[in-house]
């Protein structure tokens, strides 16, 4: 009884913070035996709205996502009766030093991606962020990385990192250097598609951060500029703190983009290669469950995927609260 | 206070050189799609054709093929125009109509969403195999129109703007919810649905993963997968690059059409939810 009170107060607070205001009382259908009637017939429009929508939701991805669950305890190869191992799938896939390598292929995208993305976003977004005239229409080519699908840019880049005629290593031959064969390199491979995937990400990452910037008053930063403030602690000193909020964000959803955008990247411009040095643990996932046909253990990756993640996110969310606890 | 023109040159500069350095590879792109063989592989590379090829693009026409292209076009309006129909209505229930249970179903939806979708990839291809829709369009379409999580809290979000009084208006004027979501709530939604498709449409239209995996053979392939092999180096080999080139701005020109038009709609929608779903 008190929990169902709880709940239905919490509704009605979220409902008048989500409309900006309390609801008029005119929308309020009446008491007693009258509203309880209009309620069930609401519901009933409700329902019908709702149920195709979440049909689908729950066809394609909430039982998707059960099933994900269960098929990591069966051993299946798509055509045979699937038979129940228990967890026999999460030790194989525990100590296959495959998917340790592809682990630690993840996490080396992650390292060299990841922050790189949101620090160089930040300043592109500061950077391109002024009513200067004309920048408005320059802007536009910093979005451009947003048309180009993977497979476009995968296309395009294999050829920009051609080791004889590839525009990379003839620049690279302007100050003197000779440049690898990056994609057929296996210390090059690697860095080279994170740069790729850095240049892809950096519009959305631009596009938050230049939101976050227009929100911050201009009053603050006319004072810091009376106060004498240089550029460089302008930017460091109230922008970047200012941000924080989005920052967050951002690392977030970079964490997730480098957990999973080498998956395609590399599928397509090196097919994990060479000598695996590009299987990130997505490829790897791919591979187990479609090529060897083991249904079972590629779930069992998946899981293991997919703790990663809650486990990420919950690290990012102490941040946040030690973060405002300290502020 | 005003700022010193030697920080605004500079400032300047530095705009138009990383700008023109972020487009690059796309000029790259269109540049190389005109080159002959022997420009595109030349030593030092040249940045602008010395004679424009245009029979690369009847070339590449004939490499990619009309029912892939038009497969494109199925694939990426198939699901903007499903989802639009399911999560317009839902939408709506969820931000205007007051019935039990519509926060849970809030909390239902909002769950996966920072769930990367190459995480149920496996179990997603079993359910629609299971379902008998592997190599065909509703294989293709369905299981990334069921995706509706974006598309609903984006429309609830925008829905619950909506004046109240307008709806109680249309009450007063014994119009049921089914009227007031047709001739209220829709034709009202036009930014909404605009940020919402412009979004969507890119990123089908982008897909690769799912397109490859639920479409196996050419009958129902998209733009790119039968772009893919082309950045292997093995695959290079058998299209000419010129011609490659050409193939992926003929897959680049409806997305870059639409990104230029609807520019502000798509900044707004991702702004507006945080993430673009991808």
């Amino acid at each position: 009884m008190r929990t169902k009170s709880a709940e239905a107060k919490t509704g009605r607070e979220g409902r008048a913070a989500d409309t900006g205001g309390p609801r008029p009382r005119s929308a309020d259908p009446g008491r007693g035996p009258a509203r309880r009637r209009f309620i069930s017939r609401d519901g009933t429009a409700a329902a019908v709205m709702i149920a195709p929508n979440a049909i689908m939701y729950l066809l394609f991805v909430i039982i998707p996502a059960l099933a994900g669950v269960a098929l990591s305890f069966y051993e299946w190869n798509l055509f045979d009766d699937p038979v129940f191992v228990g967890l026999a799938n999460y030790q194989d896939v525990l100590t296959d030093d495959d998917a340790w390598a592809a682990m630690v292929n993840t996490i080396e995208f992650m390292v060299l991606g990841v922050l790189p993305t949101v620090l160089v976003g930040f300043v592109l977004a500061v950077l391109v962020n002024t009513r200067m005239r004309g920048v408005g229409t320059v802007r536009v080519l910093y979005f451009v990385p947003l048309v180009v699908s993977t497979a476009v840019a995968s296309v395009l880049w294999s050829w920009l990192y051609q080791p004889q005629s590839g525009i990379f290593n003839y620049l690279l031959s302007l100050v003197g250097i000779d440049g690898p064969a990056w994609l057929a390199n296996t210390s090059w491979a690697l860095p080279a598609l994170t740069l790729m995937i850095i240049w892809m990400s950096l519009p959305l990452v631009i596009i938050l951060y230049l939101a976050a910037l227009q929100r911050i008053p201009d009053e603050i930063m006319e004072a810091a500029k009376i106060d004498g403030a240089g550029a460089w602690r302008r930017v460091w000193q109230i922008i970047w703190p200012n941000v924080s909020a989005m920052t967050l964000l951002v690392l977030a959803l970079q964490v997730l983009n480098f957990l999973s955008a080498p998956f395609e990247t590399a599928l397509i411009m090196t097919q994990g290669g060479p000598i695996d040095s590009t299987t990130a643990l997505s490829l790897y996932i791919y591979r187990v469950a479609f090529e060897q046909g083991e249904i079972g253990a590629g779930s069992a990756l998946s899981m293991i995927q997919f703790l990663l993640i809650v486990l990420l996110a919950g690290g990012l969310r102490l941040i946040h609260r030690v973060r405002v606890r300290g502020a | 206070m005003k700022p010193s023109t030697a920080v605004t040159v500079t400032r300047y500069t530095a705009i138009l050189v990383i700008g023109l350095a972020m487009g690059l590879p796309l000029f790259y792109l269109f540049s190389s799609s005109l080159m002959t063989p022997q420009d595109v592989s030349a030593y030092p590379p040249h940045l602008v054709p010395p004679e424009f090829r245009w029979a690369n693009f009847t070339d590449a026409y004939d490499f990619l093929g009309a029912r892939t292209i038009a497969n494109s076009f199925i694939y990426s309006f198939g699901i903007v125009i499903l989802q639009l129909c399911i999560a317009l209505p839902a939408g709506f229930a969820l931000a205007k109509v007051r019935f039990r249970g519509s926060r849970a179903l809030l909390v239902f939806f909002a769950i996966p969403m920072f769930l990367p979708n190459n995480v149920v990839l496996v179990p997603l291809y079993v359910v629609t195999n299971e379902l008998g829709l592997i190599g065909s369009y509703a294989g293709l379409i369905l299981p990334i129109v069921g995706r509706t999580a974006f598309a609903t809290l984006l429309f609830r979000q925008f829905f619950l703007t909506l004046p109240d009084g307008l709806i109680d208006a249309a009450k007063l004027d014994r119009a049921g919810w089914f009227r007031i979501v047709r001739h209220v709530a829709v034709p009202l939604s036009g930014p909404a649905v605009a940020a919402y498709a412009s979004i969507t449409f890119l990123n089908s239209w982008n897909d690769f993963i799912w397109p490859l995996v639920a479409a196996p053979g050419d009958d129902y392939r998209v733009m790119t997968v039968a772009l893919a092999p082309l950045a292997y180096q093995e695959g290079l080999s058998n299209v000419p690059p010129n011609v490659g080139m050409a193939a992926a701005v003929i897959s680049v020109i409806p997305v870059l059409l639409v990104f230029v038009f609807t520019q502000r709609w798509y900044i707004q929608g991702v702004v507006g939810t945080g993430t673009d779903n991808t």
